[in-house]
């Protein structure tokens, strides 16, 4: 983990309060891993806790990372006034557990599925896996056609078949990723994120074969392990992980959900 | 740089300065111990520590309010045996006292962990926690009640070879009160104040945003109340006070000194800046230099 001031290259809303930030900064060259987040404080001061934010893409060769975060909260709103050359204070990476991109072999069939602000890590490791020329399957989920962000950019990914739903059918298929994800032959790597309902309808639908990942989201203090705030239960309820340290990218069998 | 000039005694810990980061906002150092040397600090108020594991509250554990946090881990800890064995054995590679945090929902329980831990040489003194208020039993009740809190610290230090330090719930309509019934019984020193009890509510769900609803309220938010505190009690009491409440910085720390505190503990400001504590001694440092102090107990009311 580094502490770095990023220097904001842009930070604009692509989507109904959903912003994309680009940030610059030494610690670009520290980002490798779809699941991995930062943990940027609130640019103001009284605010206490950072809030952690998912990568959606590295480029080491702009030096630039982007983040895809929502409006949810006073904190995430203050974010959303930083303007381009703003410096924001940043810890990264963090977190313990990516999706395991290395792991999948050409032939097998990898399914990706985002929902909502769940789908920034889903891109990363989309953008990961076929730029080593891995075909992947896509299920991004939105509430509706307002918030749909980086249709475009998964159309784009080269050896990937692509699937928009919305809940109110206002854009794409009508429907949860989970409709779309029982229509499609079972995979031998799921990679998921989004809300906790939807991780956990997945888990219930896919066969044991399928090596099932989920990125956790969860309310976070110090974000590197010590504080307690961020944990997940086991699956057998026995003992908890810490989804900051541990994760946030657990086997989906081995966390409750 | 003198480092000397820093330095100061309290029962049991022999501390290179006087920041130490409290109990429940460290762990047991390890994730910190990641980022820089544990040795710089003061001393460590490890995790409070239960006699059997401890599991805690549900998620979500934390929620933020204006410069401060509302906290419900509920006590999550190993237990003591695993602290002794593992987390104190890790620590003891650091040359740094450690402050053991005692928690419990019977007097027996925290008779255990004082017992299971008294033999881990690092371990400079305890900290009962009868303070928190996260947890269904113990804990808050006995810091709520002078004669509670006063048996509990008589049991406590008949069992215990090393100083105990009674950790005040700032939850009391009268703190004085406990903080006198405390020294009667025998505390070494006093370490105040724990969080104040508090509720945070999502307007959308019209659900209290905790799991557990209420919890413990840190940060910056609660340092006039710490400092008030500190400064009741020090007008009544000669014992040690190990302050903490809200300290983000150096100006901070000579507050709290001023306000009579011998030493302090920073808790929330390292999740905010997980160099929080080593920022603040080297800062505290350079305002001595500024100031023309020679040795930080000049930094206190009567220095």
């Amino acid at each position: 983990m580094y502490a770095k001031p990023m220097k904001v290259v842009r930070n604009r809303e692509i989507a109904k309060d959903t912003y994309e930030l680009i940030l610059s900064g030494e610690l670009v060259q520290h980002l490798h891993e779809a699941g991995t987040f930062l943990h940027v404080r609130v640019p103001e001061e009284n605010f206490v806790l950072r809030r952690p934010l998912s990568l959606a893409a590295v480029n080491h060769e702009l030096g630039t990372c982007t983040i895809i975060y929502k409006r949810v909260g006073d904190g995430t709103e203050r974010i959303t006034s930083a303007r381009p050359n703003d410096r924001l204070d940043v810890l990264g990476p963090l977190g313990g557990s990516a999706f395991p991109v290395s792991l999948p072999k050409n032939a097998d069939r990898i399914l990706l599925v985002g929902g909502g602000v769940g789908i920034p890590p889903i891109y990363f490791a989309a953008r990961q896996l076929t730029e080593r020329g891995i075909p992947v399957s896509i299920i991004a989920g939105y509430a509706d056609k307002e918030s749909v962000f980086y249709e475009k950019a998964f159309y784009e990914l080269p050896h990937s078949d692509v699937t928009i739903v919305t809940d109110d059918g206002s854009h794409g298929e009508k429907g949860t990723v989970i409709d779309i994800v029982k229509k499609q032959p079972a995979a031998d790597w799921l990679f998921a994120c989004g809300p906790r309902g939807m991780l956990r309808a997945l888990k219930a639908e896919v066969p044991d074969e399928t090596n099932c990942y989920v990125s956790l989201e969860e309310h976070m203090g110090c974000g590197i392990g010590a504080c307690y705030a961020c944990i997940c239960e086991s699956s057998d309820r026995r003992s908890y992980y810490k989804v900051c340290q541990d994760g946030p990218v657990f086997l989906a069998k081995e966390v409750y959900l | 740089m003198n480092r000397e000039r820093l330095a100061i005694e309290l029962p049991g810990l022999s501390m290179k300065n006087p920041i130490m980061p409290a109990s429940g906002c460290f762990g047991f150092g390890r994730e910190y111990a990641k980022l820089y040397d544990l040795s710089c600090l003061g001393a460590i108020a490890i995790k409070g520590t239960t006699g059997d594991m401890r599991l805690g509250n549900l998620t979500p554990r934390v929620a933020e309010s204006p410069s401060g946090m509302l906290n419900a881990i509920g006590l999550q800890n190993p237990g003591a045996e695993a602290v002794r064995d593992e987390e104190l054995l890790f620590l003891n590679e650091y040359d740094v006292p450690v402050l053991a945090n005692v928690s419990g929902s019977t007097p027996e329980e925290y008779l255990h962990v004082i017992n299971t831990l008294k033999a881990s040489k690092n371990v400079g003194a305890f900290e009962l926690n009868i303070s928190c208020p996260n947890v269904k039993t113990g804990g808050i009740q006995f810091g709520t009640d002078p004669e509670q809190a006063a048996r509990l610290t008589q049991l406590a230090k008949e069992v215990s070879d090393k100083p105990v330090y009674v950790k005040l719930s700032p939850n009391v309509t009268d703190v004085v009160a406990i903080a006198k019934a405390v020294e009667a019984a025998g505390a070494d020193g006093l370490s105040m104040i724990n969080t104040l009890v508090g509720m945070r509510f999502d307007w959308k769900t019209k659900q209290p945003i905790l799991a557990n609803e209420r919890g413990g309220l840190s940060g910056p938010a609660i340092k006039p109340v710490a400092l008030r505190m500190i400064y009741d009690v020090r007008q009544v009491s000669d014992l040690p006070i190990i302050g903490m409440g809200g300290i983000s910085n150096a100006k901070d720390v000579m507050e709290f000194l001023i306000a009579g505190a011998n030493a302090v503990a920073v808790g929330t400001a390292n999740f905010t800046d997980p160099f929080a504590c080593p920022t603040i001694i080297n800062e505290l440092e350079t305002w001595m230099d500024k100031m023309g102090v020679d040795h930080v107990t000049e930094l206190m009311a009567n220095g």
